[in-house]
């Protein structure tokens, strides 16, 4: 019989060097056969693993509808030694993924609302699935603007993305880093300050934002005041993992497992264990 | 189903489960206390009142397993799981604390993502139970749920009565180990049973107040104070009966599973040099919250049998009843 925790031998097919220190693979399946793997939604999760290395969980960051079955993307900032390992891989090199974990953005949810997506840094990296996903299904959202920050524009992930999210029907990107640095056109400033000063509508609108701790800290008092309620918050968190399933004891929030019962909560679920 | 049999004729069926089962219990080693472990005779067995300091649980979640190997060199890739052990077992002498520790364990590893290593573990052992009759001063499984003659989680349980054994039969398992011991209690020694049984929870002397919910004190100062002793030695946690944390390490080519513990600073330690429970505090609330909050909420019940194993053997006299009971809610 087959570990829980054995994963499936999957083969870099793509590597694209994001930043100074990001990296996103595409990788696909070895063993088609490997079933319900291949059906994940933006969101979720795989644990990655460099076998005889470690294994550690990234994000699914592409959206299901853009990536060939049994293929998916990760997207993996150089921070440690698993990330360090899997800087090091080439194309063709073989590595080992568990998944997909996790419960996904409430897609259903979003239907017929206006989305504000806010992302830092690497945190654009699980909405940028759910990006792709509603302008693959425009018509089954309303209007959808995108903040999104970043230390230096050098640090700016998915920049080849960027024209075909500003020419998509009804979708705003508005981009920002924290320094002004030579040729950069865009705004100068820190997420929560930029939206403040863009200070969208709340009305049938949902916020959902990714990115380090101290934005997501500063950005949701702003979004409050903007008049979100705490349901229409939706942010994906992290914590150290191992297994991915709720059994080894060490991503809960209080009562709830970031792998099992997330990483996608809205503020209502989290807020009194966040600080 | 009651049987009742005589001392020596419990240790000859004993000996006869031998040809058929590796057969666990609990053994005293001299100078260092009970322990369990397998056993190759019936008079291996300490069947005595006193307790094993390790619980059961390393028989079901075991303190480090291998759980399958790989590789990654040309023309030998490949990862497949490590073979599950095949042999029949049968654990005597659990205490009923321990054995419902492991319905709680069945909770986490025997869930809609079965843990294989644990689950098989379950499924081909069998658990003859100990009731306990001089429980220790630190027990409190009377006020957690449990009891010294609880069977819950067990296929039959042993109530020691004198020269003989009352055996309660709980499942189609137990019965079928017991179908050699066909005599049945008469009516007297079914009354002494019932009043050995009434006699063995009077003994159970420590009560503590669990709380409806501890909502109200996650900030409160209580916990900075309660775990300022704490010396992050994480004892308590291995010898939890329902304590289940744990790590997965690559040791070369193969995936290492191991206990690990709230108790440890790096358990929550993350890559970036974040730590969401960065002292003492964090951890030994997140120990107490585990175990008498959120555990309730997700599935009914405290993850404590009241065993007492983790006052017993802190090294700084820890005491997490006493810290439940005065929690300031």
């Amino acid at each position: 019989m087959n570990s829980l925790y054995l994963p499936h031998l999957a083969q870099i097919t793509g590597i694209k060097q994001e930043t100074q220190d990001i990296k996103t693979f595409k990788l696909a399946l070895l063993d088609l056969s490997a079933g319900s793997f291949f059906n994940y939604r933006p969101g979720q999760f795989v644990e990655f693993s460099v076998i005889g290395e470690g294994e550690a969980p990234f994000c699914l960051s592409n959206s299901p509808t853009r990536m060939p079955k049994g293929s998916i993307e990760c997207s993996v900032k150089k921070i440690g030694k698993l990330t360090q390992a899997l800087h090091d891989l080439d194309i063709g090199d073989r590595v080992g993924i568990r998944g997909p974990y996790g419960n996904g953005f409430p897609v259903e949810q979003l239907k017929n609302k206006n989305l504000l997506f806010i992302a830092g840094g690497i945190g654009l990296a699980p909405l940028r699935s759910l990006i792709n996903y509603c302008l693959d299904k425009r018509t089954e959202f309303k209007g959808i603007t995108i903040l999104n920050g970043a230390r230096t524009p050098k640090d700016l992930v998915y920049q080849d993305e960027y024209e075909h999210w500003r020419k998509a029907k009804d979708t705003q990107l508005h981009l920002t880093v924290d320094c002004q640095e030579e040729n950069w056109a865009c705004m100068v400033g820190v997420v929560p300050k930029i939206l403040e000063t863009l200070a969208p509508t709340c009305e049938d609108s949902v916020a959902i934002l990714c990115g380090p701790p101290v934005m997501i800290k500063y950005t949701l008092p702003v979004l409050l005041k903007l008049g979100f309620c705490e349901t229409a918050i939706i942010t994906t968190m992290e914590m150290k993992m191992k297994c991915g399933l709720g059994k080894c004891g060490r991503c809960n929030i209080g009562p709830l497992y970031i792998c099992k019962d997330g990483p996608v909560f809205n503020y209502a679920q989290v807020k009194n264990f966040i600080h | 189903m009651l049987r009742i049999a005589q001392k020596e004729e419990l240790q000859k069926m004993i000996d006869g489960f031998l040809a058929d089962y590796e057969v666990i219990g609990p053994r005293e080693l001299p100078g260092k206390g009970i322990f369990y472990q397998p056993i190759t005779n019936a008079q291996d067995l300490y069947l005595g009142e006193r307790f094993a300091i390790e619980p059961v649980k390393k028989f079901f979640f075991r303190p480090s397993e291998y759980l399958f190997e790989g590789g990654l060199k040309e023309g030998s890739e490949f990862l497949e799981g490590i073979p599950l052990a095949q042999n029949k077992r049968m654990i005597i002498g659990v205490r009923p604390c321990e054995a419902r520790g492991l319905a709680l364990l069945d909770k986490i590893f025997n869930t809609e993502y079965k843990d294989e290593a644990y689950v098989s573990l379950r499924e081909k052992t069998i658990l003859v139970g100990l009731s306990c009759q001089a429980p220790g001063k630190d027990c409190f499984c009377t006020s957690i749920g449990g009891s010294p003659v609880q069977a819950r989680g067990m296929d039959a349980l042993i109530f020691s009565a004198g020269s003989k054994y009352v055996i309660e039969i709980i499942t189609d398992k137990g019965k079928d180990i017991f179908d050699t011991c066909p005599k049945e209690p008469d009516k007297e020694e079914i009354k002494a049973w019932e009043s050995l049984k009434e006699k063995s929870n009077a003994a159970l002397r420590k009560k503590i107040k669990i709380p409806e919910s501890l909502d109200n004190i996650f900030e409160s100062g209580y916990w900075g104070k309660v775990s300022s002793a704490c010396i992050s030695c994480g004892v308590c946690t291995y010898l939890c009966p329902t304590c289940h944390c744990f790590d997965l390490v690559d040791e070369e080519r193969k995936k290492l599973r191991c206990y690990d513990g709230c108790a440890f600073s790096d358990f929550t330690l993350e890559a970036s040099g974040g730590n969401p429970r960065p002292t003492k505090m964090e951890r030994y609330r997140q120990r107490v919250f585990h175990k008498f909050d959120y555990f309730k909420k997700n599935f009914g019940e405290h993850l404590c049998v009241g065993c007492g194993r983790c006052i017993r053997h802190c090294p700084v006299k820890m005491n997490i009843a006493e810290i439940v009971d005065q929690a300031p809610v």
